[in-house]
C-alpha cells in the first residue's frame, strides 16, 4: 500500500487539475491502481518507472472516460505489447539508466516562459491553439518553445551525474 | 516501414498531455504503431508528465477511498491478455489504429471521388470528419496550398515529394499554418494517406479556389 499512499493523491491532484469531479477523478485514481496490480504483466521496469507508467494508465482512462474515446484503451495496448514481444536490447530500455533527480532539475530549470507551457499542456490538457490564444503568442513560438523545453528535459532524463 | 520524416517534439507532448484534437491522436498513434523511435520519444514525454505528477503535492482522497481499494485487490483479477494477433504483413491489411474508423483492409475500403484522380473517405465520428484517408493517383500535382490551422499526414502506400522532401509510407508531414506546400504523388502507385486537420486547407490558385467548395477538403 505504500504505492496506493504515494501516488492516489498526487494522479487525484492531476486529474483534478484537469478540471475532471472529484468523484469522477477519485474513480480513475482508484482505477489505475487496480490496473497496475492487476496487469502487473504489462509493467515493465526496464522501458520506464513506475511514475510513467501510472501516468500512462491514469492519462488513457482520462481520455476514455473523460474524454468519451471507445477506441483508445485498446489503440494503446496494442501499442504497449509491440515493445513487449521486440527483442531486448540497448535501445528498447531508454529509462533503465534514467535519472529522476536529473529531470526534476531540468524541471526546476526551465525558463519561465517554457515551463508554463510545459504546465498548461500536461496539467491543463490545452492544445498548442488554446494556449497560443490564452497567452496571445503566435502558434509556431508557442510549438518552438515547447520544442526546446522537451529537449531539456530529455537531456535531464539521460543526465548521469 | 522504415519512416524518416517523423512526429514533432511539440506534437508528441500534445498526446502525451492528452491535449491533442481526436483526428490528430489517430494519426499518432498509427505512426507510433510502426516507428520504434517515436514510441521511444513519447515514453520521454511519459517520463516527463510521470515526473510532473510526481513532484506536485497531493490532493485528499475521500475517507474510506483506502478501505474501498483493499476491498477490491482481494477481488478476482483480470485474466492475463494474450498479446494481439499481427497481420502486419500482410499488405492489404492498415495500420491497426485505423481499423476502428476506415475498417481492416485496403481492399474494403468504399472510396468517394471528389475530382479527378482524387478520392477520400471521411471518419465522420471523429472531430466533426477532420480525419480523412486520400488516395491521389500517381505523378499528379496537388495545388498549392496553406493550412488555416494545423495538418498531420501519414503515408500509407505510394510516395510523394514536395520542398521538404520525399515521403513514403511511414512518414509523416507534421505541418503548421505557415508551410505552404505542392505535393507531387509518384508515379507507379497512387499515394494513400491518413490526414488529420483541425481546420479546412486553404488553396492559393484561383482554379483550386474555386474547385475547393466542391473538394471540400
Amino acid at each position: 500500500m505504500r504505492i496506493y499512499d504515494h501516488y492516489a493523491p498526487r494522479l487525484l491532484r492531476y486529474l483534478l487539475s484537469l478540471k475532471v469531479a472529484q468523484a469522477q477523478a477519485e474513480e480513475v485514481v482508484q482505477e489505475t491502481l487496480l490496473r497496475l496490480w492487476r496487469r502487473a504483466d504489462l509493467f515493465d521496469a526496464k522501458r520506464a518507472s513506475l511514475a510513467t507508467w501510472l501516468f500512462r494508465i491514469a492519462r488513457n482512462l482520462y481520455i476514455d472516460s473523460i474524454r468519451g474515446e471507445p477506441h483508445w484503451l485498446d489503440i494503446q495496448e496494442g501499442l504497449d505489447w509491440l515493445d513487449r514481444t521486440a527483442p531486448e536490447d540497448e535501445a528498447s530500455s531508454t529509462e533503465a539508466f534514467t535519472d529522476h533527480v536529473g529531470l526534476s532539475r531540468a524541471i526546476d530549470r526551465l525558463p519561465a516562459t517554457q515551463a508554463r507551457l510545459i504546465r498548461m499542456s500536461y496539467f491543463e490538457a490545452k492544445s498548442h491553439s488554446e494556449i497560443a490564444h490564452e497567452l496571445g503568442m503566435p502558434l509556431g513560438s508557442v510549438k518552438s518553445n515547447l520544442r526546446r523545453a522537451f529537449a531539456k528535459l530529455q537531456a535531464g532524463l539521460r543526465h548521469t551525474p | 516501414m522504415k519512416p524518416h520524416h517523423h512526429l514533432d517534439d511539440s506534437t508528441l507532448i500534445g498526446y502525451s498531455a492528452g491535449a491533442l484534437p481526436s483526428a490528430f491522436r489517430v494519426v499518432v498513434s498509427t505512426h507510433l504503431s510502426i516507428c520504434r523511435s517515436c514510441r521511444q520519444r513519447m515514453m520521454d514525454a511519459d517520463a516527463v508528465g510521470g515526473q510532473l505528477a510526481s513532484l506536485q503535492e497531493g490532493a485528499s482522497m475521500s475517507a474510506h477511498a483506502r478501505n474501498d481499494i483493499m476491498s477490491r485487490l482481494g477481488q478476482r483479477s483480470t485474466p492475463t491478455v494474450a498479446a494481439p494477433a499481427t497481420r502486419a504483413h500482410d499488405p492489404d491489411v492498415l495500420p491497426q489504429p485505423l481499423w476502428p474508423y476506415f475498417g481492416e483492409t485496403y481492399s474494403g475500403l468504399r472510396w468517394r471521388t471528389i475530382g479527378p484522380g482524387v478520392h477520400h473517405i471521411r471518419a465522420r465520428s471523429v472531430d466533426d470528419g477532420h480525419l480523412m484517408l486520400l488516395r491521389i493517383a500517381p505523378g499528379r500535382c496537388v495545388p498549392m496550398h496553406t493550412h488555416g490551422g494545423s495538418e498531420l499526414t501519414m503515408i500509407l502506400q505510394g510516395a510523394y515529394d514536395d520542398s521538404l522532401g520525399h515521403f513514403a509510407p511511414g512518414d509523416v508531414a507534421d505541418l503548421d499554418s505557415d508551410v505552404e506546400h505542392q505535393p507531387v504523388t509518384s508515379p507507379g502507385v497512387p499515394c494513400v494517406c491518413v490526414a488529420a486537420t483541425d481546420l479546412p486547407l486553404r488553396f492559393s490558385g484561383w482554379l483550386a479556389r474555386t474547385l475547393q467548395p466542391f473538394f471540400k477538403l
